[in-house]
């Protein structure tokens, strides 16, 4: 009511002014009357009643005051105030808001993909009593894949639970037009859809009665994004049949846009019940709180099943080898919140957050720059308007409210560039999520300006504006009164800038951090860049070929060395290998071997292996140091044989000629089963940066078991057609073949220096922002005090100074700000650095080359931002400079 | 009050000498003023020269209002909704603005004149054990 009351008078302000003179007036006639009553004449009792009265207009000010009105007003007046003056002043406000927006924008972009990834809740009804369950080893690594049997058991729980789902991954063959293609499917339980509570777009979604291994028609969903890439969104879907590794499959249902499952890293292009997994060993399982059941309480209730689900599997595991099985049975239950969903990705989101964590870092940075820089600016601007507010505080405005209009002022702007920086955000969050997760498709990372982000903005944007404003603020409210208005003498100009130089010097030091991180993850990718890896990089393609669901694997001998000798025959092929995994694949597989050591023993070890084709090296350029290559005479019965990496000779077998000599694999029984008949040098195989393990390699033609091969192939030109006419080859042989994941060894590379590359590009970017905001700066600085001292200027040249005289004068104050700013920021810089360490590659956080290329760089570009208005203060006429005013 | 003395009133903060025995004077409660216009309106809406006016009269000329002090307490307390106010016509027919108490005025009245009786019942004893 009482708001009601003060709005209403708010609105009918000039009513209630008038009403309060009339109540004045009339209070103030009926005490002369009462005066003249008691014998005093008509004047003496006016004065006499004004004086019983007390101050008239302080009486209403007080009036007007208990309304509240007051604050109101003031601020809206505040508002239109400043709105006009930041006007007048267009160039300075649109510098200010520019580099407002490109600081609150850049950080509100890290804050919206930190939300994307980390925070945002899955689009399912009441995701907070969402839960996962995770198995946590005796010696404390967790794994969110558990054996089927657990979720089988917690799935009778009724007490706790309200349902309980599970769900696992699997990468189909789907047969389309062209061709065939892997597709990763999830496989879900009955209750998975249900549970979550979520409505299908069209159709209908996966229940029990579909998750059954005896289901007459097999049936599957389909994601959005899927929908919309390969159907075009035709809602006549629902009810077609689609192949899946050769058998079809009914389309029952599309689910809504935002729905994606529960798995933060994938999206799945379908999902199939659970049943239809043969062989569902490990599954994730996730499961919904009982309202008011909390987290530990449900831990509680469930670890005993858990328990018992392990213990039904230990018949199951009476083979294992003991310390594992130990290490199984002892596993406890960890029940975490799934608010957000679960993640495959979660145990690298340790490397997620750190690189996010440094990219916030950076933002900060350049953040922190855009307010010095706006407050600098400010500074000048209210020593131009010196005069305005000395004229005010000397007619009585408090100097909170002087303090109070600036800041309003300053925060319009402030807001201003939130809005602004909001469409620098949608924009930088794009590119961000780009050079993030460039790889991975289906990564449901999209932009949303969700409450959550609009929040920050805000709340940033405040933070900036009272932060760039309250130094300006403050100084300027607390100007002697006297000298802001006396008129600009000729000698003492306008005011000096207070803190100008401090400003400017703490804007160098922070732009120097910036540069130098920029230095040294642009030299860090460089030298990632051009490492020798051990190989040939040109025309290298690679490409899977998985012949599964084809009849072609009956007789895979056969199958292969088609394989090869069709696309060894097709012109523009130099060469053509296959191998079990990829150069640069996904990890490798290791074996454990066993080599008889000189004196003797047997040396047990876990060795990186890999199974390729004959003539596997020559077409990847893996240079041969000794013996042969695989050839066609390492056949199926013909004597087992090896080719070894320098660094297995160094490790296992010393100096001596290693070709002839033999190793085994490990708990066969023997160490000489294996011949060595080659070396070839070490060549990178997982990661760029790491130095190259040793490793063996077995002929396939001896060890065939896998169902898909990496088919390399060395072009002789640029390879775009060349794989257009191998895809067809093969394809032609059978169009259930499924090739795909073709890449050339050059992208590769290029994908696997992603983050490097983001790095290298967006620190650039905050790098040389830096250095225009920094410079910019320099530049006002500076014009301003030539200004201000001109007329001292004219009086030296009169006196005899010459042009290159007064030129230094000047310049050596920027000089000064440089090196007090370099030496401010090179300690913080190089304890900043410290933090990239893991980060770079091939250079100290402390390069010396980066560390004086970066001030370099900045002593330059703020000596010609100063020397600009500084030659123009030497070409004055002293006659002028001293007359100006 | 005690007769003799004259009490000005402001608003805000209420001081009072009394030369008690003790000799020191005393800061009253903050709203005494309010209590006063609360109390003055209970018996008929007026307007407020009449309550400067009444509120002499009735404590017999030992309390005079600072006529300028009552306004402000007149509209804070219109905020608050204790009182009402209308525009009529004065005895000689001139404009003037009437306020009245309403119904959680009264109720207000009632919880500060309990305030004020606590407090002079406090004082009283301690004047009384000096």
């Amino acid at each position: 009511m009482k708001l009601f009351r003060r709005l209403r008078a708010l609105f009918g302000k000039e009513q209630l002014y008038q009403q309060l003179s009339d109540e004045m007036t009339f209070h103030l006639e009926k005490q002369t009357e009462q005066n003249i009553a008691m014998g005093m004449r008509p004047e003496e009792a006016r004065y006499a009643a004004l004086r019983k009265f007390g101050g008239v207009e302080q009486v209403k000010e007080e009036c007007r005051d208990a309304w509240g009105v007051n604050f109101i007003q003031s601020t809206i007046q505040d508002v239109s105030y400043g709105v006009r003056m930041l006007r007048k002043n267009l160039g300075v406000t649109v510098v200010a808001v520019i580099s407002l927006a490109l600081g609150i924008g850049a950080n509100t972009a890290m804050f919206s993909v930190t939300n994307v990834m980390l925070l945002r809740a899955l689009p399912v009804r009441n995701p907070q009593q969402l839960v996962e369950f995770i198995r946590r080893d005796p010696d404390g690594s967790m794994m969110t894949n558990l054996p089927y049997a657990v979720f089988e058991h917690l799935r009778k729980n009724t007490s706790v639970l309200s349902g309980v789902f599970a769900f696992t991954s699997d990468t189909r063959i789907l047969r389309s037009g062209a061709g065939s293609e892997p597709l990763t499917i999830h496989e879900v339980s009955g209750s998975f859809f249900p549970t979550l509570g979520v409505n299908p777009l069209l159709g209908r979604a996966i229940d029990s009665a579909d998750d059954r291994p005896d289901a007459e028609h097999q049936v599957v969903g389909l994601t959005y994004s899927f929908w919309s890439s390969q159907f075009g969104r035709d809602p006549s879907v629902v009810g077609a049949t689609v192949r899946l590794n050769g058998a079809p499959s009914t389309v029952i249902g599309v689910m809504p846009p935002d729905f994606f499952g529960v798995d933060r890293s994938r999206t799945p292009g379908m999902w199939a019940p659970l049943a239809s997994d043969p062989n569902p060993d490990e599954v994730w399982v996730l499961g919904r709180l009982k309202p008011g059941v909390s987290i530990p309480r449900a831990r509680a209730q469930l670890e005993p099943q858990f328990h018992q689900a392990l213990e039904s599997l230990s018949d199951s595991t009476k083979n294992w080898p003991a310390g594992e099985r130990d290490r199984f049975l002892g596993e406890k239950l960890v029940v975490q919140s799934a608010t957000t969903g679960t993640s495959g990705m979660r145990w690298e989101y340790w490397e997620y957050s750190n690189t996010l964590r440094i990219l916030m870092g950076m933002t900060g940075l350049v953040l922190l720059i855009s307010c010095v820089n706006v407050a600098n600016l400010l500074m000048a601007r209210s020593a131009a308007r010196s005069r305005e507010i000395g004229i005010r505080l000397a007619i009585g405005a408090g100097r909170l409210r002087i303090v109070r209009q600036l800041l309003t002022e300053n925060l319009i702007m402030a807001l201003l560039g939130g809005v602004i920086g909001l469409l620098v955000a949608a924009w930088g969050h794009r590119v961000l999520v780009a050079f993030l997760v460039g790889n991975l498709q289906g990564v449901p990372l999209s932009f949303r300006l969700d409450e959550r982000v609009l929040g920050f903005s805000l709340a940033l944007s405040i933070l900036t504006g009272l932060v760039s404003g309250v130094l300006p603020a403050l100084r300027a409210g607390s100007r002697d009164l006297v000298a802001a208005i006396r008129d600009n003498l000729q000698l003492r100009g306008p005011t000096r800038l207070p803190f100008a130089r401090k400003l400017l010097a703490l804007q160098v030091a922070l732009s120097l951090t910036l540069l130098i991180g920029a230095g040294l993850f642009v030299r860090s990718l460089r030298n990632l860049g051009s490492t020798d890896l051990g190989l040939a990089r040109e025309n290298l393609v690679l490409m899977k070929v998985d012949p599964s669901p084809s009849k072609s694997l009956r007789d895979p001998r056969r199958f292969w060395n088609q394989v090869v000798e069709r696309i060894g025959a097709l012109p523009g092929v130099r060469s053509v290998s296959i191998g079990g995994d990829a150069v640069f694949g996904n990890g490798g597989w290791n074996n454990g071997i066993s080599v008889r050591q000189p004196d003797g023993t047997e040396r047990q070890s876990q060795v990186a292996f890999n199974v390729v084709g004959p003539g596997f090296f020559y077409t990847v350029g893996i240079p041969l140091v000794a013996g042969r290559e695989f050839g066609v005479m390492d056949q199926a019965n013909a004597p087992r044989v090896a080719v070894v990496n320098q660094a297995f000779v160094r490790k296992f077998l010393g100096d001596d000629n290693p070709v002839g000599k033999r190793f085994g694999n490990a708990g066969a029984g023997s160490s000489s089963q294996i011949e060595i008949v080659g070396v070839i040098g070490d060549a990178r195989y997982g990661d760029l940066r790491e130095q190259p393990s040793p490793m063996f390699y077995l002929p396939v033609l001896q060890n065939l078991d896998n169902r898909l091969y990496e088919v390399h192939v060395r072009t002789a030109g640029n390879s775009a057609a060349v794989i257009a006419a191998m895809r067809r080859e093969i394809q032609a042989m059978d169009p259930d073949i499924s090739v795909y994941d073709v890449r050339t060894i050059k992208e590769v590379i290029n994908g696997l220096l992603q983050h490097d590359r983001m790095f290298a590009v967006l620190a650039s970017v905050f790098g040389i922002l830096a250095l225009l905001l920094t410079s910019i700066g320099i530049y006002g600085v500076m014009a301003y005090e030539i200004t201000r001292r001109t007329g001292e200027v004219g009086i030296r040249m009169a006196l005899g100074a010459r042009r290159g005289d007064v030129l230094w004068m000047f310049m050596r104050e920027t000089l000064l700000v440089l090196a007090a700013g370099a030496a401010l920021g090179l300690p913080a810089a190089l304890a900043s650095a410290h933090v990239l360490r893991t980060l770079l590659f091939g250079l100290d956080p402390s390069d010396p080359v980066t560390l004086v290329w970066a001030m370099a760089t900045l002593a330059i570009a703020g000596a010609l931002a100063a020397l600009l208005p500084a030659r123009r203060a030497t070409k004055v006429e002293p006659m002028v400079a001293l007359r100006y005013e | 009050m005690v007769s003799g003395y004259q009490v000005y009133v402001s608003p805000g903060i209420v001081k009072s000498e009394l030369r008690s025995i003790m000799g020191k004077s005393i800061d009253l409660l903050q709203g005494t003023l309010d209590l006063l216009i609360l109390k003055t309106l209970a018996l008929e809406p007026m307007h407020g020269w009449g309550i400067s006016q009444r509120i002499q009269q009735i404590s017999q000329d030992s309390l005079q209002v600072q006529q300028g002090s009552l306004y402000p307490a007149l509209h804070r307390l219109e905020l608050q909704g204790w009182i009402d106010s209308e525009w009529g016509a004065s005895d000689n027919n001139r404009k003037a603005k009437y306020y009245r108490l309403t119904d959680s005025g009264r109720k207000q009245l009632e919880v500060e004149t309990a305030k004020w009786e606590r407090l002079s019942s406090a004082v009283a004893q301690i004047l009384a054990t000096a």
